[in-house]
């Protein structure tokens, strides 16, 4: 159980939580225009079925109900981190394939991964506001990816934009559950309290 | 019965008869003469066959059946004329078949026993591919060398017109000898024992559509072909978004066959192969190889550094990693630049250093892509290519109320050279006036020139350019301009 918040506090988390929404809604528009972007510049059919990726934690979750607004927050985090990898792996693979054949894709790609980033960092303020530690990176990250063709690399491409356009849906989601007031006393729910 | 005699070497002869089936337990007494060996050689056998020389021109071959308790039962001569014996070469075997994946191409080895026949000998070789599990014959060719009366590895390539992943190919070969003083039957060795390249429809684990990722002229003719598992059953092959008929090479493997194949977009064309619950694919880039480079020009601004550009022709279509990346080499002094050119960027630039007491520049510009390669090439002594950087700090100073000193400085070293400079001069309404004066070059140096009679109280403006004096290359742009009025009469 966490200690009960300070006013301040209390008011810190629902400013970062709800900036947080709109960064993750910024976010999706950016990663749904990319993807319709990328799916059109790489051939691909919009409706290919795509495996799961590797090192990217699915959006969708059992039993969202019941994370605790910690978990929420390592979850969340976990992905953007894994997510900002990935991102800098296609800009990279992007950049070999196409030189600055295709620059408009490779800042539209840039972008996304800039705001992963700040996304990222945004959660890792949150956690330092619930006094969190801040899981370290090293190792945290997917693993290195393996030698991949270059069509798997566009389908890996595809896969990436869209569970981070899911995630971006669900990370939303999860700062407004953050945000709520505390039934009780009326103070925010500390992290390990909410739902 | 049916005496017959096979050389496989032009010097022995392998003679083979039937036997009647009463005398088949028995053995042979065979004996046989040549025109040039006067007594009888005999010896016993129990085979019907016997390797004996060839003659010069005949042979006298008797065979006497023996029965088992030794007595003789029936004998029988032949007369072997050479005209009667086949000529068979040797079945020739595959040294080695290498496979070249990239370039889907087959190397063959293999031996050409010259040393058993006389020098000179012409030699055909046919060499057949099979494909498929069916081994269905792709191509025969036929190879000719000469034998040299020593064994030489023949060495053939052959590319085939679709990925070696797709299917296991075969090869085999047979040779026939033209021994043109041999007056018996010739005929064609054997087919050899055939050498197989397994596809990946082979391997367990081999699925993949293929070839990967590779890059190919427009207008090529391209087969693709998507290997799967055993029980997984294509659906659909497309290339780009066109759906193609399949061609099956096999129960794992099934292809597709593109024609003309045009120019892909940035990111390559997509070959997709979709099976019933899984998706392969594989991405191919079509592309152009490189034009000559055109209109090849190099100066220099400050003998320090030559600068050469190009009119680069067509694009190629290919980026990144596959673009056409280009080089200068300098034959006299054998150096090498690789040139940093964006395929997005119009203009095409490569600078090389000038070198210490190297007047004359033999360039090659060489230009490459996966597709191909072209070269230009450019003489070019330095000293006749100069094209000078801007003059700057160009400062007017008044030496009386009707002359001026002028004063510029040139970025560049121009020690070698003369310079020529033009200075500009405006006043009001009056028409420009150009002014040359040369002066020896200088190592990063100011420069200096008076003009003398000026009206008195007139304000004027003055810019500066220069090029070489001896050969004129290419003015530099012009300074800036410099306002100044005349004094006062004194």
């Amino acid at each position: 159980m966490a200690a009960a918040d300070s006013p301040s506090a209390a008011l810190r988390r629902r400013d970062l939580c709800s900036r947080g929404i709109r960064l993750a809604g910024k976010m999706r528009a950016d990663v749904v225009d990319l993807l319709d972007a990328y799916v059109e510049r790489q051939g691909l059919d919009a409706s290919a079925s795509v495996a799961a990726v590797e090192g990217v934690p699915p959006a969708a979750v059992e039993r969202w109900d019941e994370q605790t607004g910690t978990q929420r927050l390592l979850e969340n985090l976990a992905a953007y981190r894994a997510f900002r990898a990935l991102l800098a792996q296609m800009l990279e693979e992007q950049r070999e394939q196409l030189g600055d054949a295709d620059a408009a894709l490779g800042r539209a790609l840039a972008a996304v991964l800039l705001q992963v980033s700040a996304f990222a960092y945004h959660l890792e303020e949150l956690l330092r506001l619930e006094s969190r530690g801040i899981p370290g990176e090293e190792g945290a990250g997917p693993p290195p990816p393996p030698r991949l063709s270059l069509f798997e690399q566009k389908l890996r491409g595809l896969g990436v934009l869209r569970e981070l356009a899911q995630w971006a849906v669900r990370s939303a989601r999860d700062l407004r559950q953050l945000a709520k007031p505390s039934p009780a006393a009326g103070s925010a729910p500390g992290l390990a309290e909410s739902p | 019965q049916n005496l017959k005699c096979v050389t496989h070497n032009l010097h022995k002869m392998i003679c083979t008869w039937d036997v009647s089936s009463r005398g088949r337990h028995g053995q042979t007494d065979f004996c046989y003469t040549t025109n040039d060996l006067p007594p009888p050689v005999c010896f016993k056998t129990k085979e019907t066959r016997v390797e004996i020389p060839v003659p010069e021109s005949s042979s006298t071959v008797t065979i006497t059946r023996i029965n088992t308790s030794g007595t003789a039962f029936a004998t029988k001569e032949f007369e072997i004329h050479k005209k009667d014996i086949s000529f068979v070469p040797v079945t020739p075997h595959i040294l080695s078949l290498t496979p070249d994946f990239s370039t889907s191409t087959l190397n063959l080895k293999w031996s050409d026993n010259g040393s058993i026949f006389p020098y000179g000998l012409d030699a055909l070789w046919q060499i057949q591919i099979l494909r498929k599990e069916a081994m269905e014959e792709v191509t025969q060719v036929t190879y000719y060398s000469k034998l040299t009366h020593e064994d030489v590895i023949l060495s053939w390539n052959w590319t085939s017109d679709m990925p070696l992943e797709c299917t296991s190919h075969y090869v085999k070969i047979r040779c026939y000898i033209n021994a043109t003083q041999f007056v018996g039957l010739k005929d064609w060795s054997d087919w050899s024992p055939v050498g197989v390249v397994p596809g990946k429809d082979t391997e367990p684990s081999g699925s993949g559509v293929f070839p990967l990722d590779t890059v190919v002229a427009v207008g090529s003719d391209v087969t693709f072909c998507c290997v799967h598992e055993e029980d997984q059953r294509v659906t659909n092959m497309t290339y780009g978004s066109k759906s193609y008929a399949m061609i099956p090479l096999s129960s794992r493997s099934h292809a597709i066959r593109v024609l003309n194949a045009s120019a892909s977009d940035t990111s390559g064309t997509n070959v997709v192969c979709t099976l019933e619950n899984w998706m392969d694919g594989t991405v191919v880039f079509v592309g152009y190889a490189p034009d000559a480079p055109q209109n090849l020009s190099c100066e220099t601004s400050n003998f320090l550094i030559l600068r050469c550009t190009w009119k680069p022709g067509r694009p190629s279509g290919l980026y990144g990693k596959r673009r056409t990346k280009y080089s200068l080499f300098e034959r006299l002094s054998g150096k090498n630049v690789s040139c940093e050119v964006s395929e997005m960027n119009r203009d095409h630039v490569c600078s090389f250093p000038v070198l210490p007491d190297q007047k004359t520049y033999d360039f090659i510009l060489g230009v490459s892509n996966p597709i191909g390669q072209a070269e230009s090439s450019l003489l070019v002594d330095i000293t006749q290519r100069v094209h000078p950087k801007t003059p700057e700090k160009l400062t007017v100073s008044w030496n009386n109320s009707t002359s001026v000193q002028l004063r510029w400085f040139i970025n560049g070293s121009f020690a070698e050279i003369r310079l020529l400079c033009q200075i500009e001069v405006s006043s009001g309404h009056s028409e420009k006036k150009l002014h040359n004066v040369s002066m020896p070059g200088g190592k990063f140096s100011t420069y200096t020139a008076q003009l003398n009679a000026l009206h008195t109280y007139t304000k004027y403006q003055f810019r500066v350019r220069c090029s070489a004096a001896d050969h004129f290359w290419r003015w530099s742009d012009w300074s800036r301009v410099v306002e100044q009025t005349t004094s006062e009469a004194s």
